[in-house]
């Protein structure tokens, strides 16, 4: 009687459980055949593609364009320069041609007739005079920027005439006038209290897109401005999705989520996932011609690296060719110069250092920093040892600092490597406080005006490791004179100086010269690079069928 | 009235722990070695020169005394005002409010998984006690809990996204974008809950109430369901105390699976030192506690007499 008890007790447990996994597993399947119907309207679609999914980091956040608080590719598809930069150089955009005075303080700018703001307002001497103005009127935030300081007054000379006066003979005056910030367009109705630096009521602009649609911290969408008085863009829309992770990003792009990944020194995609990509053969990949400078910056202001010999011997340690070869793939040249000789004026005839141990030991020894017994220099019983700081977020740097960490102890310095997180790295740029710190120039089209400009600016790095020198004085005059110098042959010689004394002070160890990358879909077309690094040519991109 | 009376004391004791702890959130991100200035004009990306520094200080207050901002942070932060973003600008209230929806939205999906799933297993594992499924579960459990959460989240988007395509890899765009979040997050607790319930239903099982409803030849499934009213008390205690460190301990899923919610908010403040967002986070996060700390007490009070309104 008592084991037909338990028996009976032992089946009801069993029709209990049975119920309950049955229960468990329909919800799960339900809840699976549900995600996979709706999942499965996603992007799969096989007609033709209209909207490029294009995934970055960071949100297009407030893209004002006569402030910083944006994303700089965003804003180039919305608002555009009078002038832009390109590959044969200053070529025409919202002004259809210009004229300088004899004095080069005097601009000229004949504006288009057919453009209007995509909000219906028109675009014409007035528009570009009160833009220039709301620029102007907000000086302090734009100290960065020698033109903004140069500004004397603009003057509508006629509806579509506009004439720029400048103090002095500025000369990069187009070039910055080109730049993706802030002499940029948007349209009056947009103003608030009569400028922008207290922010704008939207964002109308003349540009190919349109922003038609953001949500903040998850994607922005951009169509195509029907209205544009230029190339109409190919594609009805571009989707920026917001994705922080970097890996989230890679398994987007493989399962079809995303069209296009684009960016600059490790920003959206290692070089290794690139590769991997590359050699995964899926998908089509591009990189520019060089940009910007990849360098690390000697602190000619710190106890063991004031001495000029040990900053040159520092020169002939790093072995730039394996650097590379080995860690950057082979996708960046070699740098011998700070500047890249196809970077305007930079072409100075220097000789870059190379690879020599035996040069850095002997000029070790000879700045009275010997061997000792544990393998490191030693000089007055203090050991030859300094510390590089790079940005933590970037793997790249890491890997790199570890491997002039091995070229320092082939000749007995000893290099202590500190990642930091990008607002106390930024920091320590500000106090000076680092023996070597891994520095990027601006890139095209901001060298070298604009890069050798923030040189003297004391929250750079630069100004702090340059602050060592004994001519820095002289360095910082010289700069400023150049940007006035209305006769090109005596800037030239004016930047060869000031190249040769930086290259032979030895204040920067060159590395490579750092590209843009870009993967995309097989299907994608006309994806190439804006001479800037931070701005997408989404304009001139299609599906091909 | 005494219930009246419990709240009340409650309440008032709240009020010197939140204060404490707003002090410590103003204190602790003024000593940071960042001028608050010019790490507002970089994040906006704007050279911080000594000109544009001392402007930015003057905007944001920080040439008064540091007693002085505080209180005028507090007095703020009391009418809702927590200032604006160094980001971009807008007011850090808005922002929080934006992002608070979505994350509510992930830990009550999270939720659901953790508590279907724990109570399932549970009663399973209670019943068969000792079985190889229990043995097998248990560990299954075990092992998964041990991973990190960005690796599993990793691996399930590329399972169940990638080579499956059940589900968008990331994003906010329809339900089926919550339930690879919510999985992952939920797997962190799972273990927790399905072990209290396991625990507590063999606990109970031992007890005279079970054996008095046996000798009265109650249906085995009524008992089971007596069984597992009286282990879920506890379970439902913990699980409603789990809800703040749901809300405040979504940072690596949000991040991985482009959730716009308070965890994003909160990493890309960190990141940035954006100190309005950061302050009013901690602020807030404290609230949350004390306020879920309390009503869970209060909760379990009322269910269970024994434990006594005292405070």
């Amino acid at each position: 009687m008592l084991n037909l008890l338990n028996t009976l007790q032992r089946e009801k447990r069993l029709i209990i459980f049975k119920r309950a996994l049955t229960l468990c597993l329909t919800s799960i399947l339900s809840l699976s055949v549900a995600a996979f119907s709706i999942a499965g309207t996603g992007d799969k679609s096989p007609i033709k593609k209209s909207q490029l999914l294009y995934a970055s980091t960071k949100d297009i956040r407030d893209i004002n364009p006569h402030l910083y608080g944006g994303e700089m590719a965003a804003q180039n598809m919305v608002f555009e320069p009078l002038v832009v930069n390109s590959d044969k150089g200053i070529v025409p955009a919202l002004a259809e041609r210009w004229d300088i005075s004899e004095d080069g303080k005097r601009y000229t700018f004949y504006l288009r007739k057919d453009v209007r703001f995509t909000d219906g307002a028109p675009f014409n001497s007035t528009a570009v005079k009160i833009n220039i103005d709301a620029v102007v009127a907000n000086l302090e935030r734009h100290a960065w920027l020698e033109l903004v300081n140069q500004i004397d007054h603009g003057e509508v000379v006629d509806q579509f005439t506009y004439k720029l006066v400048l103090k002095n003979p500025y000369y990069p005056t187009l070039e910055e006038l080109a730049l993706t910030r802030p002499f940029r367009f948007i349209s009056p109705r947009c103003f608030v209290k009569k400028g922008t630096k207290d922010g704008v009521t939207g964002y109308s602009g003349t540009g190919p897109w349109v922003l038609s649609e953001h949500k903040n911290n998850q994607y922005a969408v951009f169509t195509a401005n029907k209205d544009y008085w230029g190339a109409k863009p190919k594609i009805a829309s571009v989707k920026w999705k917001v994705m922080p992770d970097h890996q989230t990003i890679l398994l987007a792009l493989q399962k079809g989520e995303i069209d296009l990944l684009f960016g600059a020194d490790g920003d959206m995609i290692d070089l290794d996932s690139f590769r991997a990509l590359e050699k995964e053969g899926k998908y089509q990949t591009a990189i520019s011609p060089p940009i910007a400078s990849r360098a690390i910056l000697l602190n000619a202001h710190q106890p063991i690296t004031s001495d000029q010999k040990v900053r040159r011997a520092f020169q002939y340690v790093v072995d730039k060719k394996a650097i590379a070869e080995g860690i950057l793939n082979g996708s960046e040249a070699v740098a011998d110069t700070l500047l890249s000789p196809n970077v305007p004026y930079c072409n100075v005839g220097l000789t870059g250092y190379g690879y020599d141990p035996d040069k850095a030991n002997q000029l070790l020894s000879d700045a009275g920093w010997q061997m000792e017994s544990d393998g490191y220099r030693h000089k007055s019983g203090q050991l030859c040892e300094v510390t590089i700081y790079f940005n933590s977020d970037n793997s790249q740097e890491r890997t790199i600092s570890e491997y002039m960490q091995s070229n320092m102890k082939d000749v007995g310095v000893k290099l202590k490597i500190v990642g930091e997180e990008k607002q106390a790295f930024l920091d320590r740029q500000k106090t000076g406080a680092f023996d070597l710190q891994y520095s990027l120039s601006w890139g095209t089209p901001y060298d070298p005006q604009s890069y050798i400009s923030s040189w003297r600016i004391a929250a750079h790095g630069d100004y702090q490791a340059q602050l060592g020198l004994t001519r820095k004085a002289w360095l910082d005059e010289t700069i400023g004179k150049i940007l006035i110098e209305a006769d090109r042959a005596k800037r030239q010689e004016m930047y060869r100086e000031i190249l040769t004394y930086i290259h032979e002070e030895s204040v920067y160890i060159p590395i490579t010269y750092s590209c843009t990358k870009a993967v995309f879909t097989p299907g994608l077309k006309g994806v190439t690079f804006n001479p800037s690094q931070y701005e997408i040519a989404f304009e001139k991109m299609y599906f091909e069928n | 009235m005494r219930i009246k009376n419990y709240l009340i004391q409650r309440v008032i004791a709240i009020i010197p722990i939140l204060i404490g702890i707003s002090f410590l959130a103003f204190f602790l991100i003024s000593l940071s070695p960042s001028d608050p200035a010019e790490v507002a004009l970089r994040v906006q990306e704007i050279t911080p020169t000594p000109e544009v520094v001392k402007s930015m200080r003057c905007e944001l207050g920080l040439d008064k005394p540091l007693l002085i901002r505080y209180a005028n942070w507090l007095r703020a932060s009391l009418h809702g005002d927590f200032g604006k973003s160094y980001i971009n600008n807008r007011l850090v209230i808005n922002e929080i409010g934006n992002a608070i929806p979505p994350t509510l939205a992930l830990v009550a999906v999270t939720l659901a998984i953790i508590s279907s799933v724990s109570i399932v297993a549970g009663i399973l594992c209670a019943v068969h006690e000792g079985s190889a499924g229990d043995i097998i579960f248990r560990g299954l459990i075990f092992w998964i809990t041990a991973m990190p959460s960005f690796w599993v989240g990793l691996l399930l988007m590329w399972l169940f996204s990638v080579k499956f395509n059940w589900f968008p890899t990331s994003g906010m765009e329809g339900f089926t974008s919550v339930i690879l979040p919510a999985v992952t997050l939920s797997l962190t607790y799972i273990s927790t809950y399905f072990r209290l319930i396991r625990n507590n239903m063999i606990q109970n099982k031992q007890e005279n109430y079970v054996l008095y409803a046996r000798s009265l030849g109650l249906k085995e499934r009524t008992i089971t369901r007596h069984i597992l009213k009286n282990s879920l008390q506890s379970s439902l205690t913990a699980l409603g105390m789990s809800i703040p460190k749901l809300i405040a301990g979504t940072v690596i899923v949000e991040n991985i699976f482009a959730w716009p919610g308070i965890g994003r908010l909160c990493v890309s403040a960190i990141f940035n030192r954006d100190y309005p967002i950061i302050q009013a986070y901690v602020l807030l996060m404290a609230l949350l506690f004390v306020v879920c700390s309390l009503v869970v007490d209060f909760l379990s009070a009322l269910l269970d007499p024994r434990l006594g309104l005292e405070v």
